[in-house]
């Protein structure tokens, strides 16, 4: 399934508004929005998940990678993600370096 | 479907009525192109033609650059020049290597003549599709060494203690994989080491770092000793007594998390891992569970089966983070049933996955072996999956403690 990425600035934060699947043949999108949004230089980047019903370890490693992008003072927050996805995320421990909410 | 496509080139003067009423008499489909859009114009819209029909009158460079782009997007055309009286011109395409008709244009003549050329147009385009092959062919070569070299990464032989089992699945997706198990001996023989892990994402970049996490886990763990690399760390089991090989397994996990993020956190790649030591005498467990899928410890006795929960993050993310160490017992007629993502996430073709619930119903009612634990995973694996394509690498260990062990300590443990 395919994913659609949206990019956009709200404020001092830029959002990233994903949609579909974050697999392997998909992430590469991902990659090169947040290679974009790193380039904002706004102190929050938030990844809206909400629409995103299946997250592969390749997603995993695209959010490990904004994280290696985006400036050392630069908050991530992954937001609105589904319970398998959030599920995902807590279990490999990337909740200790990424805001995890709901909303 | 026409055997031939030529391009009529709208260049001055067009064909005459002959030569038009002979390309409308063979099975051809005409295409009228101007050399303007054959020059500029958008590749997707250009028909794959066999021959590009042209007045002598036409400029043969000009052609010539539109045959070269014709080429690199779906095969060259023969060029086929024609004239009534202009001989010299045609004789200076003839000189670029373009092919000619003069009158009469008698239909017999001209089909024979433009069905040559498309028999010769397809012969290109057959020699460009056996160059491409041959391309393919040889990635695909080095990717069958890649394979051959990462299957080196994987025990040759799993070194079994007496009184008990290891049964091992490992199937990926593609030719190279990020899933990897180890299963070998440390402190002497004395304790044995069981490793399942998923290097994330997916390739050749994630089989690179298969190799390299392997090798660090393993060198560090045969490696260190009793000393400790690291003194923190031990917060789970405060009031236990150091348990031999909990060290060299600590070490080994904070080591490669170390080397990982000092080195290689640009690139995004972690693991995730399942890490235990087992005492062969007694069954007892010590395991650090790094962001993995929780393992099951399937008791023999039927009992509900017991998850490992991660002690903590996937290996190569955070840097100086701390794992403490988790403790299981395996009795007789247990069994330590260790996976990666693949399982659950086996997906058919509508998209299902497996599932958790679905494998935890797999896994009901005590395991005979853990050959039947892995068989009826794996069954239940490849008929979900059906004819849809393997999305991700599956791996399985089942480490089984059968009751009929024999031996002092197990005899005491089973009474226990």
């Amino acid at each position: 399934m395919p994913l659609s990425v949206t990019l956009s600035i709200e404020g001092d934060t830029t959002v990233i508004e994903l949609e579909g699947e974050l697999d392997a043949k998909t992430a590469p999108d991902f990659h090169q929005t947040i290679e974009k949004a790193a380039g904002h230089g706004t102190s929050t980047v938030e990844i809206r998940m909400a629409g995103v019903g299946y997250m592969a370890s390749a997603g995993l490693r695209s959010l490990v990678f904004a994280q290696q992008k985006v400036a050392d003072h630069v908050t991530i927050k992954v937001v609105g993600a589904i319970e398998p996805v959030s599920r995902t995320i807590r279990t490999a421990g990337l909740d200790r370096s990424i805001q995890l909410s709901d909303d | 479907m026409p055997s031939t496509t030529v391009i009529i080139l709208d260049e001055y003067p067009p064909p005459t009525p002959e030569l038009l009423d002979a390309l409308r008499l063979m099975d051809a489909e005409l295409v009228p192109r101007t050399l303007g859009e054959l020059l500029r114009g958008p590749l997707e819209v250009l028909p794959v033609a066999d021959v590009l029909l042209a007045p002598a009158e036409a400029d043969g460079e000009s052609i010539r650059s539109a045959v070269r782009r014709l080429r690199r997007w779906a095969g060259a055309p023969i060029v086929v020049v024609w004239t009534v009286t202009e001989f010299a011109a045609l004789q200076h395409h003839v000189r670029l290597g373009h092919d000619y008709l003069v009158p009469p244009f008698l239909p017999a003549l001209v089909g024979a003549r433009l069905h040559s050329c498309s028999e010769r147009a397809g012969l290109g385009r057959t020699l460009r599709e056996a160059d491409a092959r041959a391309e393919l062919m040889g990635y695909e070569k080095e990717l069958e060494i890649g394979r051959e070299i990462q299957a080196g990464f994987l025990p040759e032989s799993l070194p079994v203690p007496t009184g008990w089992e290891i049964d091992v699945r490992f199937r990926p997706a593609r030719q190279v994989a990020g899933d990897f198990y180890d299963v070998f001996e440390m402190s002497r023989g004395r304790r044995l080491a069981v490793v399942v892990a998923d290097v994330c994402d997916k390739g050749v970049g994630a089989a690179l770092f298969m190799a390299l996490i392997r090798s660090l886990l393993r060198h560090t763990a045969e490696n260190s000793g009793l000393q400790h690399l690291m003194a923190a760390g031990r917060t789970g089991g405060s009031r236990r007594t150091p348990v031999v090989g909990a060290t060299p397994l600590l070490n080994a996990v904070t080591a490669t998390n170390g080397y990982l993020t000092r080195n290689h956190l640009r690139q995004g790649y972690f693991a995730t891992l399942f890490f235990g030591v087992l005492d062969p005498l007694t069954g007892s467990l010590v395991y650090i569970n790094g962001g993995h899928n929780p393992p099951l410890l399937l008791s023999g006795s039927g009992d509900v089966p017991v998850p490992l929960d991660v002690t903590g993050p996937a290996v190569g993310v955070l840097p100086d983070c701390v794992y403490t160490l988790g403790y299981a017992q395996l009795n007789p007629g247990d069994t330590l049933f260790v996976f990666t993502d693949g399982v659950p996430e086996a997906r058919c073709s509508d998209g299902t996955f497996l599932g958790d619930e679905r494998m935890l119903e797999l896994l009901g009612g005590p395991p005979a072996s853990g050959k039947d634990v892995v068989d009826r995973i794996d069954l239940a694996v490849r008929e979900h999956t059906g004819s849809a394509e393997q999305h991700d690498d599956v791996t399985m260990l089942a480490l089984h403690r059968p009751r009929a062990a024999r031996g002092p300590h197990a005899d005491r443990m089973a009474a226990a």
